[in-house]
């Protein structure tokens, strides 16, 4: 442009005190209503999916908890029968067990206690000690080299009256089903926020290109590429996304701390210390959750990146 | 530079808004092209900077037939062609010095090494001390000097201007064109749509003159 220096008082204007620029404002204006609009909507998709997946960690790690103290243990139950000494079928029960291998433990209640299980739904006093209380045996069992409890159920029943073995097997996959059922719900709800996020930056972008013609055209009139608008479409995306989702996110752990701190006085126990375990607890819980709630922004930045480049080229290349 | 064939233009089912349209303009050349309004002097313009095509006829712009281009072949072609609107069309959020910029932006070059390049030419059109200014403080004047000033920073091959001195007076309105005329000293094919005859009286140069669509005749 030397040859501009020349020509300038022939042009009539003089030349003033020299104002550079150091940097250069954003192609797509900063500040648009469908952005803040999208902000928002992220942060709530985004808490959404913090306290869908903290919830599956949580389930998860509940029904494994619950599944393995299953498994650790099975019930057999003698019912008194006329004609048969309950303390000796007791006896000879135990025994059989005895001799099963991987038994680690075998525990017989006493009539107190068995009596104690039924108090609940007969209450304390003479009834329960006229009524034939069944009688129960706590087996412990190696988990590592379980016993053959199909055998030990036939073995049982061919020498002992009136007993049966119960192995917890329908509660585990009554558990494994619910967990099932939850996971199920869990991805469900990720898969809704999914679908809604992409639904939602498809229409903010048309929004945004709507709102932004003008500038899109003069673009193109000066020679911009689809891929140098639809970058500095994606770049007002990325901060709505990045701003947007770790709010949520945020959010979604400071939940799971409420709750921590509200439940945890009146009942230390359940949702609240599930929680606790969930945000403060050792290292080796705590990871899995906190690097899961990384991820959930990260992803969410990277939805609304990739569905508005998509969309915005689409559009591009059907409307201008 | 420019050769139309038999052009002719219509937007969607309408009529023909032009009608067998044929002309060739000369690399380093100038022109005006005038009529009444509505004669389609718009409607040329807007198919010399490709933001419509022909509905029939034969398009060659800088050595390429507009008919044949691919889609993305049409932003390098647009960054050799240089546009001044009638109506400026300058992005009031950004700067002066941004929307002079934006041709060397939108191409990729980098700040540092077209900053310089930008202020001069905003010192040539007397822009320099509203370098950081937004478009909707600057006066009509200003405007057409920014708008003129964006379409010259990529060293066109050919600039088209659309009545660029449509909002000024008089005295500002002849002081663009020795812009324009400068421009096209240094080689710059320049292509005027201006029905101020006052104005084309300034400058010696062949007139296409549209009337209804079809090609009065050029002289």
């Amino acid at each position: 442009m030397s040859a501009t220096s020349a020509t300038a008082s022939a042009s009539g204007w003089a030349r003033p005190r020299r104002q550079t620029p150091r940097r250069q404002s954003a192609v797509i204006p900063r500040s648009q209503p469908a952005m803040r609009t999208l902000m928002i909507a992220i942060s709530v998709m985004c808490y959404l999916a913090s306290l869908a997946i903290g919830g599956l960690i949580l389930i998860n790690r509940a029904v494994d908890s619950w599944t393995t103290d299953m498994a650790r243990e099975v019930t057999v139950q003698v019912r008194p029968l006329e004609g048969h000494d309950l303390e000796a079928q007791l006896a000879r029960a135990a025994d059989i067990i005895g001799r099963f291998d991987g038994i680690t433990e075998v525990r017989v209640l006493g009539r107190e206690a068995a009596a104690k299980l039924l108090e609940p739904w007969l209450g304390q006093g003479p009834l329960i000690d006229d009524l034939p209380v069944p009688r129960l045996i706590t087996v412990g069992v190696d988990r590592r080299n379980p016993p053959d409890l199909d055998r030990l159920a036939a073995a049982l029943e061919a020498e002992v009256a009136g007993v049966s073995l119960d192995t917890h097997r329908h509660w585990q996959r009554e558990l494994t089903r619910l967990a099932s059922a939850m996971q199920w719900l869990g991805l469900t709800i990720l898969l809704l926020v999914l679908c809604s996020a992409v639904t939602l930056v498809v229409q903010v972008t048309r929004t945004a290109l709507e709102a932004n013609r003008e500038a899109v055209e003069v673009l193109y009139l000066v020679g911009a590429r689809d891929r140098f608008i639809a970058g500095a479409v994606e770049r007002r995306f990325l901060r709505a996304g990045l701003t947007g989702s770790i709010a949520g996110t945020a959010l979604g752990v400071a939940t799971f701390a409420a709750v921590t701190f509200a439940g945890y006085a009146a009942a230390p126990s359940g949702l609240a210390e599930a929680s606790r375990s969930l945000i403060f607890g050792p290292s080796a819980q705590t990871t899995i959750a906190y690097l899961a709630f990384v991820v959930v922004p990260i992803v969410a930045t990277l939805i609304c990146l990739v569905t508005a480049r998509l969309a915005v080229l689409k559009i591009l290349r059907q409307a201008f | 530079m420019v050769r139309f064939e038999n052009v002719g233009l219509r937007y969607g089912m309408g009529p023909e808004v032009l009608r067998d349209i044929s002309f060739t303009i000369e690399q380093g050349s100038f022109r005006f092209l005038t009529g009444p309004s509505g004669a389609g002097k718009t409607s040329l313009l807007r198919l010399l900077f490709l933001a419509l095509k022909p509905t029939r006829g034969l398009i060659s712009l800088l050595g390429r037939d507009v008919a044949t281009l691919p889609r993305r072949e049409l932003p390098t072609l647009r960054r050799r062609i240089g546009v001044v609107f009638q109506e400026f069309r300058l992005l009031d959020h950004l700067t002066t010095f941004e929307n002079v910029a934006l041709p060397l932006r939108v191409a990729g070059e980098r700040l540092s090494r077209y900053r310089d390049d930008v202020m001069e030419l905003l010192h040539w059109v007397g822009l320099a001390d509203h370098a950081n200014a937004y478009p909707p403080v600057l006066s009509g004047g200003e405007k057409q000097r920014a708008a003129i000033a964006r379409a010259v920073i990529g060293k066109p091959d050919l600039l088209l201007a659309d009545e660029p001195t449509g909002n000024v007076d008089p005295v500002l309105a002849l002081r663009l064109m020795r812009l324009l005329v400068e421009l096209n000293r240094f080689g710059t094919t320049v292509v005027i749509a201006t029905h101020d005859t006052n104005l084309i009286s300034q400058v010696d140069a062949p007139v296409i003159t549209l009337e209804r669509g079809t090609l009065k005749g050029i002289g």
